[in-house]
């Protein structure tokens, strides 16, 4: 393996971009991070809260309709290679949310899945998924980022 | 020194050696700091080499980005500014340079820190991230009470944060730095080191390890610097509990926001630089261990005490809250009085 | 915000949010500052806003507690249980003695689950690492036994109308398990609470900074342990059936600053640890679940409950098909917030958002965007105000 993927490997910095789901996931990637029980910098992934400094950018929660031009922009923002992993039911196909409507039929206040704002490279389901299953999407999010030039 | 036509060439040899050797190391401290930490915090924590050498090079593979600033040409240069002020009060403090052009004293190495003060308070004011002010939300609601008020930008109020820092928060730090060229009487860094190592010369054979006969850490006025001087260390290093002005729950991370890529690669250099250069600057006053890259077993030495500063560091990070400026400035009075203490009582001795 | 007695000059805007280490949450505070002593402040919390009232309309009942539970992540079960409440009490249904104690088990503990969050990212703000990842990993426990009460750790669903989900019952190994847990966790508890009141740092950062006066508390409601911090002692739970049978202090602080906010919750959460022993050990036997209810037409009814920040408010009606017209939820978060406005100013701006951050904002729950337009004052949604005024300039 060649020294570009070798360091990309083995520096991986995550961003958590949160549009407004319930929390819950937010919560578990927090906790994924931080919780000395899971711990992920042991995984050589490190939490950062700049666009700029950033390899994965989390995605977790409904994009609702004020979300949606800051989360553009910080896609954008992160330098090349990226890779997006939408974490949780919210992202992945907007949950109750978007699925469960009542009378109104179709919930025009959220833009949900994250996939028609950002590409999305990673999807991982459940509400709330477990700390473990983040880690394992950040994991997937990998190989992406590895062969970019 | 006898020969004065080899003297430049040795100058620049043992300044490459010393600048890489410098580089290398300074890429690992980062990750002991961290380790450190993390064993404090009960978890395993990142492998040494992550936090600095593997992400500098990550970054440095990173495809280049734009960076948003009021000036982009010259945001983008501070940082390469940074490393190379950086690199010359290190060199600074090796021992080729103390008789170059009077470098290698106190002037020197407090001048070039003062400058690399002062690129923080240009990159806060150069950079414009839209992670504060220019977040593309619709913020701005009709019924306010507060219309047309100038919005900043956090990376601005951070350059005032770094000039208040600038102007108190370092001052314990310079204080202490004088102590003991004023227990060697002297300006010149070769006076402080020949008073406490007076065995060590630069025509010492290379395997020869001359060991200081009295340090300068040893005495009342030394310890109380040194401590100081730790103080001062973690300020100039803006690190916690010192980190107003780039702190994360309000500025994030101040002035260097903006920079992506081989930029941040370099700031990376540039913080982990003064974090060795400053502790290695540490052994040779205060102990008399210089960083001499012609005799490698002191230079090991010196290498090896450098680490009783990160690791310190560290481990009051872990155990700090992030002081504000209600804090800082009696904390910061207070020890420049223990400092000028410490100054009179050297002066006296 | 600061009823303007007198009008200072205000020399700049900092603004952060949505997306920032401090609030985790996708909100947006803009402080008004003169140097760094902030003036006034303006909490914009419309940005979670995903319409959820209006997805109830017309659910039929049971389903509808998906959408309830999922109003918030942190607090799922007091949203899941005060909207069976609803229509338990509308409709008179009963339930079994047991299912209430089950209840009231899952409430207490995700309780202390909230108030470790909120320890976490307090001392996040504060800049203390260490005590944010410890009280994270003490959260690991409490994590561990909701979900083997309600097989998932973030919305374990045990409320159902009429009772508790089967599955949700207690098994006498899972009761051994629990006071065992408490009790390792008391104790872990103990010294971290310990280490925090004697860290002089930390405490000089929390003391005296973020006043609310019991006058100001009242008058903009401000429940729950914010409120109770400022020396108001109100708590619905002494006031609700379900706790009738347990015993348990309300914790109250005079003292009226930040400090006094994360002090009451870190004694709170001793009131729970008692109040968990005192379910598991007498946990009366019976059904969990009361399944003769038919949803027919109900009037607007309403039901309050204690929430880990304050008081919940839910209320709605049915139709005569049984399902949901006009549901509204009232979140303690507006109001606290509304008084960590009025509380952080005359503070330095870090101290600020540590004030903020002290009342535990939770604005996922609910959130309304509200337009003052030519004098009349009207409810519009975001996607209204985007169309009508667009994207920021
Ligand atoms: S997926 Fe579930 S837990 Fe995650 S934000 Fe959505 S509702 Fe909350």
């Amino acid at each position: 393996m060649n020294l570009k993927a070798t360091s990309r490997k083995n520096a991986i910095h995550i961003m958590v971009a949160y549009t407004g789901g319930c929390n819950g996931c937010d919560i578990e990637i927090v906790n994924a991070v931080l919780s000395p029980r899971y711990d992920v910098e042991q995984y050589r992934v490190l939490l950062t809260w700049n666009p700029r400094e950033a390899d994965v950018l989390i995605v977790s929660g409904v994009v609702t309709w004020q979300m949606v031009e800051p989360l553009k922009k910080i896609y954008e923002s992160i330098p090349e290679p990226k890779g997006v992993v939408a974490v949780g039911a919210c992202a992945v196909n907007g949950n109750v949310y978007k699925n469960l409507v009542g009378d109104i039929g179709q919930n025009e206040e959220i833009w949900a899945p994250v996939e028609t704002v950002i590409p999305v490279d990673v999807k991982v389901p459940g509400c709330a998924p477990r700390p473990e299953d983040v880690i394992t999407g950040v994991v997937k999010a990998l190989p992406k980022i590895l062969e970019a030039p | 020194m006898d020969n004065l036509l080899f003297f430049p060439l040795l100058l620049i040899i043992s300044s490459v050696v010393a600048a890489a050797v410098a580089i290398l190391y300074s890429l690992v401290l980062p990750g002991i700091e961290r380790k450190v930490q993390a064993r404090i915090q009960q978890r395993i924590g990142p492998p040494i080499l992550t936090p600095g050498f593997w992400s500098v090079l990550k970054f440095g593979y990173k495809r280049r980005i734009e960076p948003t600033a009021q000036i982009p040409g010259l945001y983008k240069s501070l940082v390469y500014f940074g490393v190379g002020i950086i690199v010359l009060i290190f060199l600074f403090s090796t021992p080729y340079w103390w008789a170059v052009l009077g470098w290698g004293s106190v002037l020197g190495i407090a001048g070039l820190l003062k400058l690399e003060e002062v690129l923080y308070v240009l990159m806060g004011s150069q950079s414009q991230s839209f992670l504060s002010a220019g977040m593309p939300v619709p913020d701005l609601a009709k019924g306010s009470k507060h219309v047309g008020i100038r919005r900043e930008f956090v990376e601005q109020h951070s350059a005032e944060r770094a000039l208040k820092m600038m102007a108190i928060g370092s001052l314990p730090f310079y204080i202490a730095l004088l102590v003991p060229f004023a227990m060697a009487k002297s300006g010149m860094i070769s006076s402080v080191v020949a008073m406490q190592n007076p065995a060590y010369m630069l025509t010492s054979e290379w395997w020869s390890v001359p060991l200081p006969s009295n340090p300068v850490i040893f005495t009342l006025p030394g310890i109380i610097a040194a401590l100081v001087y730790f103080v001062g260390y973690v300020m100039l290093l803006n690190e916690k509990p010192f980190s107003i002005l780039k702190a994360k729950i309000d500025l994030i991370e101040g002035g260097v926001l903006e920079y992506a890529s081989k930029l941040r690669a370099y700031y990376y250099l540039m913080r982990n630089m003064l974090m060795f250069a400053l502790s290695s600057i540490f052994v040779t006053l205060f102990i008399g261990i210089p960083f001499d890259p012609f005799m490698p077993l002191m230079m090991l030495l010196n290498i090896a005490l450098s680490l009783i500063l990160p690791v310190m560091l560290a481990t009051l990070v872990a155990f700090s809250p992030i002081l504000t400026f209600r804090q800082i400035y009696p904390a910061a009075i207070g020890l420049s009085a223990f400092g000028i203490l410490a100054l009179v009582i050297s002066l006296g001795v | 915000m600061a009823s303007g007695e007198k009008r200072v000059e205000i020399e700049k805007e900092l603004s952060f949010g949505p997306v920032h280490p401090a609030l985790i949450e996708p909100y947006r505070i803009r402080l008004f500052v003169n140097d760094e002593i902030v003036e006034d402040c303006e909490l914009n919390i419309n940005m979670a806003y995903r319409g959820i009232e209006k997805l109830f309309d017309g659910l039929p009942v049971e389903r509808a507690l998906l959408i309830a539970e999922r109003v918030c992540g942190i607090c799922s079960h007091v949203h899941a249980w005060n909207a069976v409440r609803v229509i338990e009490g509308g409709l008179s249904i009963v339930v079994p003695p047991r299912a209430n104690y089950i209840r009231v088990l899952t409430n207490e503990m995700q309780r202390i689950t909230s108030h470790l969050i909120l320890f976490g990212h307090a001392f996040e703000v504060v800049g203390h690492e260490t005590f944010a990842m410890r009280s994270f990993l003490l959260r690991e426990s409490f994590m561990d036994l909701i979900s083997y009460v309600g097989g998932n750790r973030v919305m374990p669903s045990v409320p159902i109308i009429g009772g508790v989900r089967p599955r949700a019952d207690l098994t006498e190994s899972l009761k051994r398990v629990i006071l065992e847990r408490v009790d390792e966790f008391e104790e872990k508890y103990k010294g971290y609470v310990t280490r925090i009141i004697e860290d002089p740092l930390v405490m000089s950062r929390l003391t005296g900074i973020g006043f609310l006066t019991k006058e100001d508390a009242v008058r903009f409601y401000a429940t729950g342990p914010t409120g109770r911090a400022s020396g108001w002692d109100y708590d619905v739970r002494t006031k609700m059936d379900e706790y009738k049978p347990f015993e348990f202090n309300v914790i109250t602080d005079e003292s009226c600053d930040t400090k006094a906010r994360i002090v009451v919750r870190a004694l709170e959460i001793f009131e729970s640890l008692k109040i968990i022993r005192q379910v598991v050990k007498s946990l009366p036997e019976g059904p969990v679940v009361n399944q003769s209810w038919k949803a027919e037409e109900m009037d607007f009814t309403t039901a309050y409950l204690e929430a880990y920040r304050g008081e919940l408010m839910h209320s709605y009606a049915l139709d005569s098909h049984g399902r949901i017209r006009n549901y509204k939820i009232r979140t303690p978060t507006p109001t606290n917030l509304a008084a960590m406005e009025h509380a952080c100013v005359g503070d330095h701006v870090t101290e600020a958002i540590l004030t903020i951050a002290s009342c535990d904002p939770c604005l996922t729950c609910c959130t309304r965007a509200e337009v003052v337009d030519s004098g009349r004052s009207r409810i519009l949604s975001d996607f209204e105000i985007v169309q009508k005024y667009g994207w920021r300039k």
